[in-house]
């Protein structure tokens, strides 16, 4: 298959906070699909626990006054992204499809991007993953097992989405909107993350739904000051208690 | 000021050339027992090699940690021999003289220990050679957008320069050296003397060569340490990096630190090679004046760094500077730092008795070398440690001993090296404290005698 | 010294004969004396300052309370601070490392803390103009935190006027023996005017201890007035008044700029001296060229401190970082910029760095003029977009709309030429009141060096006292 068929898309996700009820699910999916290595006791207690994706929870309030907040955070594929341009070996560099991709096989582990992130959504493989003997078969072999030594981080599913596209064009159609789904998206229970071509022109005559969600009224990103730009689009909780709905974090 | 004092050329010769015509008996123990720390240190190198950075201290989000700290402790160091050799010697200030070649060696030796840190910090340093423009079989070329790329450019021009010119000013001294040796010592130096004669045109072509480096070296003394803060600098995630003023910041800082480390190695020298004729206490009262100066536009700056980092009144910087100052165990240390770093040193080189004290320099340049290394570790880790509003992701870091071992041995190998060039090569310039000599007279105005220089022009 | 025997034999450098003791006390003496030419200079000039005044009355007229009117007015007062405030570091800083080459230079260059006079008489409608710390009920970015609100205005004038206030206590401590020198060496009101301002010197070691002394004293203190003054001016008068700018280098890069100027405008100076004042006799290529050199080094440090700043916005790419590209370089004084960056850098760089200019007395004098005039404008870009943000976008997290270029009405034309003629003008007044060339550093300067003859070359020994 020629790579013609990518570059087509420009792929961006809406989070919707209200929906979230921090059930963890996107967390475990993601651990599964992508082969990221298990966090033992040990490994949280050091700070070195790996979750592409994971969910943030705020107190807000005074007791006995309190509710709780969550938030999934993962990477926001931003479009200047500050991770990009520090990197010494092009081993993360913005691909044509508006996502942040990082390749192992350059890495060399300066961790450079991992201190210019502002979401910090980079990990990095501080000793060679291992798995218990029974999960060997469990690996996906899609996605590649990364040594010791090199950054690694939501990819999008990327695999997913490569599956998807190519399917597509193999079948000569147009590849349909939430025919992609992210192994995160799958797996949550309330339909809290959409994900989709955010590209305005490929949404003109049929509009998918993570594009009809952007334009929401209650439709924000992270840390905007840093005008990271990022592809990853929060709506805001909505607050019954509070002037004019919109919460979150 | 430079007070008269004749030494005649013979004396200069035998006390000056004592480590290589005639080894002190100290030389061999203390170089053995370096050598064994170096061993050891290269042995733990190794080790990190083999096992990953998981036996280090650090975790997400402090990614960059004690050798970090260190890398840019060392290329701090390395700006005394510029700022000693090359600045003072466009300033021609007279009492440089004894201490230039002690000081390029410092920036020779401190860069290449600086360099091993940031690579033995990386993930995968057997693929180092990528940030070469070098591995076109790849097709990439290293991303100049990287201040990844600009720092290893800026230290390796750095390097370069400098070895140079320790070479340049080393030449008359090896011609010296290769008269009075045998035997294969005599091979040696006439080999690296290069046919130096001390002939009117190679002298020429010395001072000329000396003059050139200088100059040139001036903007690469500047852009060395600004690249080094830059790579902080630049950086918008992460609260208390993004300064406009890093780059004169840590420049200043590494000239407090690089002329203090000068200072300790004088005085070392002093004692261990009973250099009293040559390293007096107006050489230390000089460096102590100077470092006043330094001193202080370096508190400045600290100052400013920390009223800009509040001017904002921004919550998460305002949660950095809360931790690095207030929080235990931090608002120990960054007592320790202020004290360390200015306000004992100081206070107590206005003094003229410290400052002509040789036990009292001694003790207070390293002090303010402690304190210099606690200013680059307040500067990267707690930054990183309180990086953003995310608070799920905010760590403390904890240093393994692995780590401070490093630490440790860095200041050994380093010691180790210069001891190892001490005993082949002069380590006060020969030809310089002659000149000096020639230089300097007392002049009788009215009843006073004073110190007085030749210039060519004034 | 050795290493530069061989590098400059091409420049002569003649020492023309040492003037006697005596001769360097009626030379300079009877320098002071103002002539038909003097008179007239100085009446345009006290023309000019008065066509100033006129210039800010009718700017208060004209616009009144309306501060992104007032720019050029600031702009102006930082460019007096900036090109005044600096000079008399010249005379300060080389004397404390005991160069022999400043001594004909320092009393030009203490005199210029009489502009401090003009600067804080600038700074008083820029004071009732300043936005206070609390604006519309929310406290406004400053350094100033949680200080009472009318901290800016009693601080910022409190450090000008204590800055012109220690110049002018260096200026007259160092002019004692000088003003002794006039009693005893004049007539008229000259010799009056030195008998009741020598404070009865009579050049005992007591007091030549204690002249010392002072001179240490108010130098240091000036030293640290200055960047504290320039933190303080460049702080309120400048950055805080646009949203989201936070830049630690500005107030070195505003005193370091400070410097550069004031080496420029002592240069300047030092040429009117020997040109028009009939000081050739002690005006040497020496002076010229260490300043020149210096001018070069601190030409070269102007873009460094630029480039620090620079460099961290241009890379961080946040909102704020971008606001502060689009309004104070890429924005409505992009020209403005261009020409500060040309004259300010580039020019003296590829002039200095020429031997034949450097090593002269007209080519550092004709490279002061061009840094002036551009640290002119600098200030300009800097203070006139800076004054034009709107009072009521002063709080927010960033610049969101940039405002369009403002031009100088007739009124900003008048308040610059006339500042700068009032500038001028008490520099010139003062130069008759003493003399424009410290006597007692000369004749210091004469004892502590003479020619040598040093193998093949000529030299000079220059003793060097404790």
């Amino acid at each position: 298959m020629t790579t013609e068929v990518f570059g087509k898309h420009k792929w961006g996700m809406v989070v919707d906070v209200d929906r979230c009820t921090g059930c963890q699910a996107c967390v475990l999916a993601c651990q599964v699909e992508n082969n990221v290595p298990l966090n033992t006791q040990e490994r949280y207690e050091r700070a070195r626990g790996m979750a592409w994706i994971r969910v943030e929870r705020y107190w807000e309030g005074e007791f006995p006054d309190v509710k709780a907040r969550f938030i999934p955070i993962l990477c926001q594929h931003c479009e200047n992204a500050p991770c990009e341009p520090v990197c010494p070996v092009f081993a993360t560099y913005h691909n044509p499809e508006g996502m942040n991709v990082q390749i192992y096989n350059r890495c060399v582990g300066t961790r450079y991007c991992a201190n210019g992130c502002p979401y910090i959504v980079r990990f990095f493989n501080y000793w060679e993953p291992v798995w218990p003997e029974s999960f060997r078969n469990h690996l996906n072999p899609d996605v590649t097992v990364r040594s010791r030594g090199i950054m690694e981080k939501c990819s999008f599913c990327m695999q997913r989405i490569r599956r998807g596209v190519r399917n597509a064009a193999k079948e000569n159609r147009e590849l349909e909107d939430g025919e992609i789904q992210t192994a995160c998206q799958q797996a949550c229970p309330t339909d809290a993350l959409v994900f989709g071509d955010i590209d305005p022109d490929n949404n003109r005559t049929n509009p998918g739904r993570a594009y009809s969600m952007i334009n929401d009224d209650r439709a924000y990103t992270l840390l905007p000051r840093l005008n990271t730009d990022p592809n990853v689009i929060y709506l805001a909780k909505v607050d019954p208690d509070r002037e004019g709905g919109a919460g979150g974090h | 000021m430079q007070q008269r004092r004749d030494l005649s050329q013979t004396h200069t010769n035998r006390v000056l050339l004592n480590s290589q015509l005639n080894t002190p008996s100290w030389w061999l123990p203390t170089v053995i027992l370096l050598g064994i720390v170096v061993i050891i240190g290269w042995v733990v190198i190794g080790f990190i090699l083999n096992k990953g950075l998981g036996v280090t201290g650090l975790s997400r989000p402090v990614f960059w940690g004690l050798m970090i700290v260190t890398f840019v402790f060392w290329v701090g160091i390395s700006h005394a021999g510029i700022m000693i050799s090359a600045i003072l010697r466009l300033t021609q200030a007279e009492w440089r003289r004894p201490v230039t070649r002690a000081a390029e060696l410092l920036t020779v030796f401190s860069l290449l220990t600086a360099l091993l840190f940031p690579l033995i910090h990386e993930g995968r340093p057997w693929r180092a050679y990528w940030y070469a423009p070098y591995d076109f079989a790849r097709g990439i070329f290293p991303s100049v957008r990287s201040p990844l790329v600009w720092d290893p450019s800026a230290i390796g021009t750095y390097l370069t320069g400098s070895t140079l010119f320790l070479y340049v000013a080393l030449l008359p001294d090896l011609g010296n050296l290769r008269d009075r040796t045998t035997g294969w010592q005599k091979v040696f130096y006439t080999m690296l003397a290069l046919g130096w004669r001390g002939n009117p045109r190679q002298w020429k072509l010395q001072t000329i060569g000396g003059i050139l480096l200088s100059a040139l070296m001036l903007p690469i003394f500047v852009s060395v340490h600004s690249i080094v803060s830059w790579d902080f600098a630049v950086t918008t995630g992460v609260e208390g990096w993004h300064s406009t003023i890093f780059a004169p910041y840590f420049v200043i800082g590494a000239v407090h630190s690089g002329v203090s480390a000068v200072v300790t190695m004088m005085a070392l020298m002093r004692w261990l090679w009973k250099w009293g004729d040559f390293i007096r206490p107006e050489h230390f009262d000089a460096l102590a004046r100077l470092l006043i100066v330094v001193a202080t536009g370096w508190l400045g700056f600290t100052f400013l760094e920390l009223i800009f980092a509040l001017y904002t009144l921004e919550g998460p910087e305002l949660a950095l500077r809360e931790m690095q100052i207030f929080s235990w165990p931090w608002n120990v240390w960054f007592i320790v730092f202020l004290l360390t770093g200015y306000f004992i040193p100081v206070p107590l080189w206005l003094f003229k008795k410290v400052r002509n004290n040789i036990a009292m320099m001694f003790w207070t340049s390293i002090l303010v070398n402690i304190g210099m290394w606690l200013e680059r570790f307040f500067i990267v880790v707690p930054g990183l440690a309180r990086k953003t509003p995310f608070t799920f992701a905010w760590e403390s870091y904890k240093p393994s001993p692995i780590e401070w071992f490093l630490l440790g041995w860095s200041v050994a190998w380093v010691s180790f090296l210069m001891l190892l060039f001490a005993r082949f090569f002069p380590l006060v310039p020969l030809f310089e404290q002659k000149e000096s000599q020639v230089f300097t007279t007392n002049v009788k105005i009215g009843r006073a005698s004073v110190p007085a220089i030749i210039r060519e022009q004034e | 010294m050795a290493t530069d025997r061989h590098s400059h034999t091409e420049v002569s450098h003649e020492h023309p004969s040492a003037p006697s003791a005596g001769e360097v006390v009626e030379d300079l003496v009877a320098a002071t004396g103002a002539g038909v030419t003097f008179r007239r200079v100085a009446y345009i000039l006290g023309f000019l300052a008065v066509l100033g005044v006129v210039g800010v009355i009718g700017k208060a007229v004209t616009v009144g309370g309306d501060t992104t009117k007032w720019g050029y007015v600031a702009a102006v007062m930082a460019f007096l601070l900036t090109a005044g405030g600096g000079a008399p570091m010249v005379a300060i800083a080389p004397a404390l490392a005991k160069a022999n080459w400043v001594r004909p230079a320092s009393r030009i260059a203490a005199m210029f803390s009489l502009i401090g006079i003009v600067t804080s008489l600038l700074l008083i409608p820029l004071l009732v103009l300043l936005p206070s710390l609390v604006v519309e009920e929310t406290r406004r970015r400053s350094v100033w935190f949680e200080a009472p609100v009318y901290s800016p205005h009693v601080w910022g004038m409190m450090a000008l006027v204590g800055l012109t206030v220690t110049g002018l206590a260096l200026f007259y401590a160092s002019a004692l023996p000088d003003f002794a020198a006039m009693r005893d060496h004049s007539t008229g009101w000259r010799q009056r005017w030195g008998e009741k301002l020598s404070r009865g010197w009579r050049g005992t070691d007591v007091q030549w201890r204690s002249l010392r002394m002072r001179i240490g004293m108010f130098g240091t203190l000036y030293f640290l007035l200055l960047v504290f003054t320039h933190f303080l001016i460049s702080t309120d008068f400048a950055m805080s008044m646009v949203p989201g700018w936070r830049d630690a280098i500005f107030p070195m890069y505003h005193s370091v700029s400070s410097l550069q100027a004031g080496i420029a405008s002592v240069t300047l100076a030092l040429w009117v001296a020997r040109r028009y004042g009939g000081l050739e006799r002690y005006l040497h290529l020496d002076q010229f060229w260490a300043l020149g050199k210096l001018l070069f080094a601190f030409s070269l440090l102007w873009f460094y401190f630029f480039f620090s700043a620079f460099i961290v916005f241009w890379y961080g790419r946040a909102n704020a970082d971008i606001a502060f590209l689009d309004l104070l370089i890429r924005g409505p004084m992009v020209y403005g910029f261009a020409t500060a960056f040309v004259l300010c850098f580039f020019a003296p760089w590829w002039l200095l760095i020429w031997n034949r200019l450097r090593v002269s007395v007209n080519g550092p004098a004709a490279v002061a003029v061009v840094v002036l005039f551009g640290l002119l404008v600098d200030r300009v870009r800097l203070y006139v977009p800076s004054w034009s943000v709107p009072g009521d976008r002063i709080h927010d997290s960033y610049l969101t709309d940039i405002p369009a270029t403002i031009w100088p009405d007739a009124f900003d034309i008048l308040t610059i030429i006339g500042a700068v003629s009032a500038a001028v003008l008490l520099m010139l007044l003062a130069s008759r009141a003493v003399p424009a060339v410290s006597i007692w550093e000369v004749q210091q300067m004469n004892l502590l060096s003479r020619p040598v003859q040093f193998l093949r070359t000529h030299g000079v020994l220059v003793a060097k006292p404790d």
